[in-house]
């Protein structure tokens, strides 16, 4: 057709229009607006209150520590090759130590020193190592880590308000016990808390790793046991109202109550514990000579001494714990 | 142009004596030449008409795509930014400050005190730049909810650390967590999706104008069909319309096209500036990281959960595995080689810290806490605290170049936009005009 035609153009823009409508509908670009919506984290802090470890095989009973080999040497004058001599020639002890207990082992917020029962302790066998108790160097360490640093042989020794235990006794060797403590609760002034029966069912915190935390998922009470990293990290929780107690032993509890008047140590032993420096297996000689050093320390008065220092308001006052020895 | 008709359909009516239907008495129906031409005629104008109005909308919605980038989007994404930047430095002020013992020095309080007003200002800025259904919105709540939470434990831990009490250091390790865990970490969604909606709007600014080309192309085509068969069948010149209005269309055309290029270049330009932005804003909260991580390790005297491995992947992240890379490199790939300068300063000023931390680490390492403690917050020029500062100031440097050379990139990317939705439509008006001319004065030999 030779003609005037109006078909042709009509389709040209026809189809021109739907394309250009398609290409309208399509999304120009596909960078979409991902990473939509915010799931805010957890409580801050509050770890899962789930043991770290499967419960240990029964164990039978707790050995007795290793008998000194006579008061120990002056310092330095140690027999080559032995672990004493070896620490003399690096120069410094090293020490695992907790630096959130306070009384026993805590960073004066005030100098950035670490003070406490515990830190006298170290400071004593520094002095009688290297004849300068200012000779050491502290690792903080995690209650749940304490046994594994003397294992990777991280540090020299523990003094950690560390509890002797048969599992512990696998991997660590204890110095005799230095002091004695029982399992007590912590618990707001103002609640109506006198025993842990009161606390049936409710949140009770106490930090992981430790003895205490068996002990109390031990209890037929069905409490809601949560694991803190650090029992101080317990407080902030019982503070928070976020916990109804706190359980530790009593030594440690008297540090937090004297940080809080408004909280206040009820009830009766839930366990006792015995506290005592711990070191590798693979060094028997340092564990004696430890257990010399605390020997003197029991006989010239300087242990009840350190412990009355810190603990004098606690009543009663933890006693040092009386030596024994497999041999 | 009914005007001209009308004669013509009573000269037809006129050869015609039956009475005609009401379709055929309309001038553009029927198979006679002059209808026929008309409704060719309608058609072409009917394809310039659509033509402009695609322009028109087109070009309105790419400068506001642009513009939106522009201002609001790029406004939001250094808000973020700055808002990480004021939260992880006040973290990093706060934990500084506790391992000097005592109570903190002046300096680092005010400094504290500052980040935590600048990133309430971030805050209340970035919130009010969202619109309801931005997914942004429960990240900034999250942030504006945790924040004072955030500030109350640390008042909660300074206060424990002036009566001596160590339960001061479970607060501010509480508060450090809250920071590390949940507020950062929204603040760092909050920028990524800022940072992806800034590359979207830029990707439209750039995009090809599909719609624009395709409904002009197609007016042009049949304008061209149209023209060449007028000429075959009236064996004259082209159509003076008709050759016109396809004139005027390719012209348009033309100006879409050199637009689309000439702003894709630039908003290149703008992307490039703007991954350099956001990997030194990467490097500076890696930094801050870096420096937090310093001082727990010190706090916590090595033991416990705290390790130096989170200094050494924080500067790793920053330097690169062999010191050239990472996230400076990135940031020098992107800033090109008037920002190059001021990286290989930063990146200078890194490895220097990463010496003077290194010392703080081999004195600590050594027994020699007290040191060790000296040099990451002691006011030696070579100390750890002195190095870290240059570090963090070259990086605020350097960051301000880029974003400055962001900023100059989207401006011109918007300049080259401008008269886009107007220019065109006009041309393709004209166009309609001419091709209306065109066949009006065909049809007029028709009278």
């Amino acid at each position: 057709m030779n003609g005037v035609a109006a078909r042709r153009p009509l389709l040209y823009l026809a189809v021109g229009c739907l394309l250009a409508l398609l290409s309208l509908l399509l999304p120009t670009s596909g960078g979409g607006r991902a990473d939509a919506g915010a799931t805010p984290a957890a409580a801050p802090g509050v770890a899962a209150g789930v043991p770290t470890a499967p419960p240990a095989a029964p164990c039978g009973q707790i050995r007795d520590s290793l008998r000194p080999s006579g008061p120990p040497p002056a310092p330095g004058a140690f027999p080559p090759g032995s672990t004493m001599a070896a620490i003399v020639a690096r120069g410094r002890l090293i020490a695992g130590v907790d630096q959130g207990k306070y009384l026993a082992g805590y960073r004066n917020p005030a100098t950035g020193d670490l003070q406490g029962s515990d830190i006298d302790l170290v400071h004593q066998i520094a002095a009688a190592l290297l004849g300068d108790p200012a000779k050491v160097q502290f690792v903080v360490l995690d209650i749940a880590d304490r046994a594994a640093a003397i294992e990777r042989r991280q540090v020299d020794l523990v003094v950690d308000q560390f509890t002797v235990t048969c599992a512990r006794q696998r991997t660590v060797e204890f110095s005799s016990a230095y002091l004695t403590a029982a399992q007590r609760i912590l618990v707001p002034v103002s609640a109506n808390v006198h025993e842990v029966e009161d606390l049936a069912g409710q949140r009770v915190c106490t930090s992981r790793g430790s003895t205490t935390e068996g002990v109390l998922r031990a209890l037929p009470l069905h409490l809601n046991v949560l694991s803190l990293t650090g029992i101080p990290d317990c407080v902030v929780e019982l503070q928070h109202g976020r916990v109804a107690a706190v359980s530790s032993d009593d030594a440690i509890l008297a540090g937090l109550a004297a940080q809080d008047p408004q909280t206040r140590v009820v009830g009766r032993a839930l366990d006792n514990a015995r506290y005592a420096v711990g070191m590798s297996p693979a060094s028997p000689d340092l564990v004696r000579f430890v257990n010399g050093v605390l020997e003197r320390a029991r006989a010239d008065g300087s242990l009840a001494a350190s412990d009355r220092r810190w603990f004098g308001a606690l009543n009663p006052v933890p006693q040092p714990a009386a030596a024994r020895y497999r041999d | 142009m009914s005007l001209d008709v009308r004669p013509l359909t009573r000269a037809r009516a006129a050869s015609h004596p039956r009475p005609l239907s009401r379709l055929r008495s309309l001038p553009v129906a029927g198979p006679s030449t002059p209808a026929r031409l008309l409704r060719l005629g309608a058609v072409l104008v009917v394809g310039c008409l659509l033509t402009a109005a695609v322009s028109l909308g087109s070009g309105l919605s790419r400068q506001s795509a642009t513009a939106e980038g522009d201002g609001r989007v790029a406004a939001l994404s250094v808000d973020a930014a700055e808002l990480y930047r004021s939260l992880a430095d006040a973290d990093a002020m706060a934990t500084s400050g506790y391992v000097a013992g005592g109570v903190e020095p002046a300096a680092v309080r005010a400094r504290y005190d500052d980040d935590l007003a600048q990133a309430a200002g971030r805050l209340v800025r970035a919130a009010g730049e969202l619109t309801a259904a931005d997914p942004g919105r429960p990240l900034v709540a999250t942030v504006a909810g945790q924040l004072p939470v955030y500030s109350g434990l640390i008042e909660t831990a300074r206060f424990y650390n002036r009566q001596g009490l160590p339960l001061g250091q479970s607060y501010l390790g509480s508060g450090s967590r809250l920071m590390r865990e949940t507020v950062l970490p929204a603040v760092e969604r909050l920028r990524s999706q800022q940072s992806v909606a800034l590359a979207d709007d830029y990707g439209r600014g750039g995009a090809i104008p599909f719609a624009v080309l395709l409904v002009c192309g197609a007016t042009l085509a049949g304008l061209l069909d149209a023209g060449m068969r007028e000429r075959r069948r009236t064996k004259r010149t082209v159509n003076p319309g008709l050759g016109a209005a396809a004139g005027l269309l390719v012209l348009a055309m033309l100006w879409w096209l050199t637009a689309t290029v000439v702003t894709d270049a630039r908003l290149d330009a703008a992307i490039r500036h703007g991954g350099a932005t956001t990997a030194l804003d990467d490097a500076r909260a890696a930094v801050l990281q870096a420096r937090s991580n310093e001082s727990l390790v010190l706090v916590a005297r090595s033991g416990g959960s705290a390790s130096d491995a989170g200094f050494t992947g924080q500067l790793t992240r920053v330097l690169g595995t062999d010191g050239t890379g990472g996230l400076l490199g990135t940031a020098a790939a992107g800033a090109g080689p008037d920002g190059a300068a001021a990286i290989d300063e930063v990146r200078a000023a890194a490895r220097r810290w990463q010496q003077a931390h290194q010392r703080v680490r081999e004195l600590d390492d050594a027994g020699r806490y007290t040191d060790a403690v000296a040099a990451a917050i002691g006011t030696d020029p070579a100390g750890s605290r002195a190095t870290f500062e240059r570090l963090d100031a070259a990086l605020a440097g350097a960051l301000g170049t880029q974003r400055a050379a962001l900023d100059a990139d989207a401006g011109s990317a918007s300049g080259a936009l401008t008269g886009l939705a107007i220019g065109p439509m006009v041309l393709a008006l004209l166009a309609g005009v001419a091709a209306a001319a065109g066949i009006a004065l065909r049809v007029r030999e028709y009278r």
